[in-house]
């Protein structure tokens, strides 16, 4: 066990630099530097060239990029991922200030999908080949194919402009419209009220996928002998299928819970653009248009560490609750 | 039943494969859907346009509609006689003895159709007046310009998406998994290293930071990212088959009859492992055509004369009371989704034994 983790670890900070490296080169190939877009084609606002020049010494803009990416690669190393260029403030500060706004959307989702997931998923093994069944695992797989962003851009349409006047109206926009020193159930609520849209949009098709994985699981373990036995010895149709099936489709679902764990903290570049929450992965969109070179690789740093950790975790996971595999 | 037995050749794999799949209803709507955009995309000139698709003018037969797939198949004598792509005045005053056969529908996806343009048919509305009418089903964009004359159109770079970008993903997936599964050794770990690192590669900013740097970004480009990211899935899947079947006794038959390495993979192996991999191929599809309408939505997709899906969706963003700018191409884009999965889906339970045995 201790060699593979040490393999697999190995491994990781091997990918880890390829991607950092590959991601520094794109991100600095790109035209236009964070002082050359920030100021934009005002020409009130251009710099004189010495200043540009100083600027660009001080933001090491001045060296070609590997060595702006050893430079990078030294301070990472060190602890220190940087500070961000367009908005004077260092990078973890910057991420600490959006993961925050993030996690409650990704992190509420979460929770809602699995408490209907796995319901849904057992409903369905349960009555399977009912019509009922058919009817709902037709419906999710329909809902699964639904593309987020445009499904986002139809709530918006429904609940911001046809509902627009009633109860049922939603704010098409932001995190909250209250000044940050309303009182804070109001404050709550208010957010409360502008999560819901972007909560369904990240909900729904991980839902119809998790249902569908679990139904299939579901069905390959309810073949086994075992359950014929115990429904044999008139065990009630519910207890098997939670006491008797279920508990061994887990194993597979803990592999599962491992790989959302970098969506849970990355977000959705797409749906928080939408909704302009400002989360993670608006940050992430923001600084590419930016070129905000440090904030750009902060976060791909974190995503391919959360990507990797997340393949472990459900790898370790998979033998901790299988003694059968082996992980060579 | 076995007294019953035929005496002829047994069917095929794939002609197997297609009965299975012919019996599924909801797989056979969702290939003739794709059938259905395929003719769309092919006669999309055809269907909506503001250029003849046939026309005799000054003694000769000309299609100016072909202008639509490329600029220059449009007859140079258009040109010269400055019609300025406006047509049916044109032909009637230039030559009264011409005549045209027109699209089915008279608007152009790329302008607003002026007022009297075709004779008695007022100038296309424009910004929030444009909503869905007999004239435009689909309504207008802020330009005035047809939202179906533009879907029509678009229907071409759904479909290219999905089958260029497929088609470099797969070609790239299976020469890796294939050396891979058959060779073993160093050969698959390095194979395997490289496709865990382009599995990890953010998708999105390889897409924004290369369309950044290319200074005249095209379709083209955006599906040989596409493609180019996208084959990991079934690199991996080529190399299960691969491990599995190298060891099988048609191998080792044809290795003992002095078959070289490359006529195994490319003759014995793929065809057996071809079905497995056509799955993740379709439902690769899928996800391309969803990858190229976010980022036209998000604003990085082709240059606009190239309609797109996703564009007209991003146009509306910039106003929401125009709801009929996300209903009709977010419903476009929605089922063509949809009917791919459902194809890919079709394929799997076709072509999978295993899968077969367990309905039993």
């Amino acid at each position: 066990m201790a060699t593979y983790l040490l393999r697999r670890v190995l491994l990781g900070v091997l990918t880890l630099l390829v991607i950092t490296c590959f991601v520094y080169g794109l991100a600095r190939a790109m035209p236009g530097t964070p002082l050359t877009v920030q100021l934009g084609e005002d020409p009130s606002r251009k710099l004189n060239p010495e200043d540009q020049e100083r600027l660009r010494r001080i933001y090491g803009l001045d060296k070609p990029w590997y060595m702006g990416y050893a430079q990078w690669l030294g301070n990472v190393v060190r602890g220190d991922l940087g500070r961000s260029i367009t908005r004077k403030q260092p990078v973890t500060s910057l991420i600490a200030e959006r993961i925050g706004p993030t996690f409650l959307v990704s992190g509420t989702a979460l929770v809602l999908i699995w408490l209907l997931a796995i319901p849904l998923g057992l409903y369905a093994s349960a009555r399977s080949g009912h019509a009922d069944e058919r009817t709902t695992s037709l419906l999710l797989y329909v809902l699964y194919s639904f593309p987020t962003f445009v499904a986002a851009l139809f709530l918006q349409v429904i609940f911001s402009v046809w509902l627009r006047g009633t109860p049922w109206e939603l704010p098409l926009f932001g995190m909250t419209d209250l000044p940050a020193d309303a009182p804070w159930p109001a404050r709550w609520a208010d957010v409360a009220r502008h999560m819901i849209l972007p909560v369904t949009c990240q909900t729904y098709v991980a839902l119809a996928y998790d249902s569908r994985f679990i139904k299939a699981n579901m069905e390959e373990v309810l073949r086994q002998d075992y359950i014929r036995t115990a429904r044999a010895k008139g065990v009630g149709p519910w207890r098997v299928l939670v006491r008797h099936a279920f508990r061994n489709t887990l194993i597979p679902l803990v592999t599962l819970l491992g790989l959302s764990l970098p969506a849970l903290v990355g977000g959705s570049v797409i749906i928080e653009q939408i909704f302009t929450w400002p989360g993670m992965g608006r940050l992430f969109f923001e600084s590419i248009r930016e070129r905000d070179y440090p904030t750009i690789m902060g976060l791909t740093l974190m995503f391919s560490v959360l990507t990797l950790l997340g393949q472990l975790l459900a790898d370790v996971l998979y033998c901790a609750v299988d003694p059968r595999v082996s992980v060579e | 039943m076995m007294a019953h037995v035929p005496h002829t050749r047994s069917r095929g794999f794939w002609a197997e494969a297609w009965g299975r799949y012919r019996r599924r209803p909801l797989a056979m709507a969702a290939l003739s859907f794709v059938g259905f955009l395929v003719a769309v995309a092919i006669l999309a000139p055809a269907i909506a346009g503001t250029k003849p698709v046939l026309c005799r003018y000054k003694g000769r037969l000309s299609m100016p509609c072909l202008g639509y797939f490329n600029r220059s198949w449009e007859p140079a004598i258009f040109a010269r006689d400055r019609f300025r792509g406006t047509y049916p005045r044109n032909l009637a005053d230039k030559d009264p003895d011409s005549w045209a056969i027109w699209p089915l529908f008279f608007q152009d996806p790329y302008r607003a159709v002026r007022a009297d343009e075709w004779p008695g048919m007022p100038a296309n509305p424009a910004m929030d007046e444009g909503r869905p009418s007999g004239r435009n089903p689909f309504g207008t964009d802020q330009a005035g310009v047809d939202v179906l004359a533009k879907m029509v159109h678009g229907t071409t770079v759904a479909l290219l998406v999905g089958f260029v970008s497929m088609g470099i993903a797969g070609t790239i997936g299976i020469v890796v998994g294939a050396l891979g599964g058959y060779f073993g050794g160093w050969v698959d770990t390095l194979t395997s290293r490289i496709t865990e690192i382009v599995m990890c590669v953010p998708t999105l900013v390889l897409i924004l930071a290369i369309i950044a740097i290319l200074e005249k970004p095209t379709i083209w480009h955006t599906m040989a990212i596409i493609g180019a990211t996208g084959w990991t899935g079934i690199a991996r899947l080529t190399r299960g088959e691969f491990l599995r079947l190298k060891t099988s006794e048609f191998v080792m038959a044809a290795r003992a009859a002095g078959a070289g390495p490359v006529r195994i993979m490319l003759r014995h192996i793929l065809p057996n492992a071809l079905a497995p991999v056509l799955v993740p191929i379709t439902f690769g599809i899928a996800a391309a055509i969803l990858v190229e309408s976010s980022l036209s939505f998000l604003g990085f997709g082709p240059p606009p004369p190239t309609a797109s899906w996703g564009s007209i969706l991003n146009d509306a963003r910039s106003n929401y009371r125009m709801w009929w700018l996300v209903v009709f191409p977010g419903t476009a884009i929605f089922l063509t989704v949809l009917a791919y999965n459902l194809v890919g889906e079709g394929l799997q339970e076709a072509t999978d034994p295993r899968l077969r045995e367990a309905r039993k």
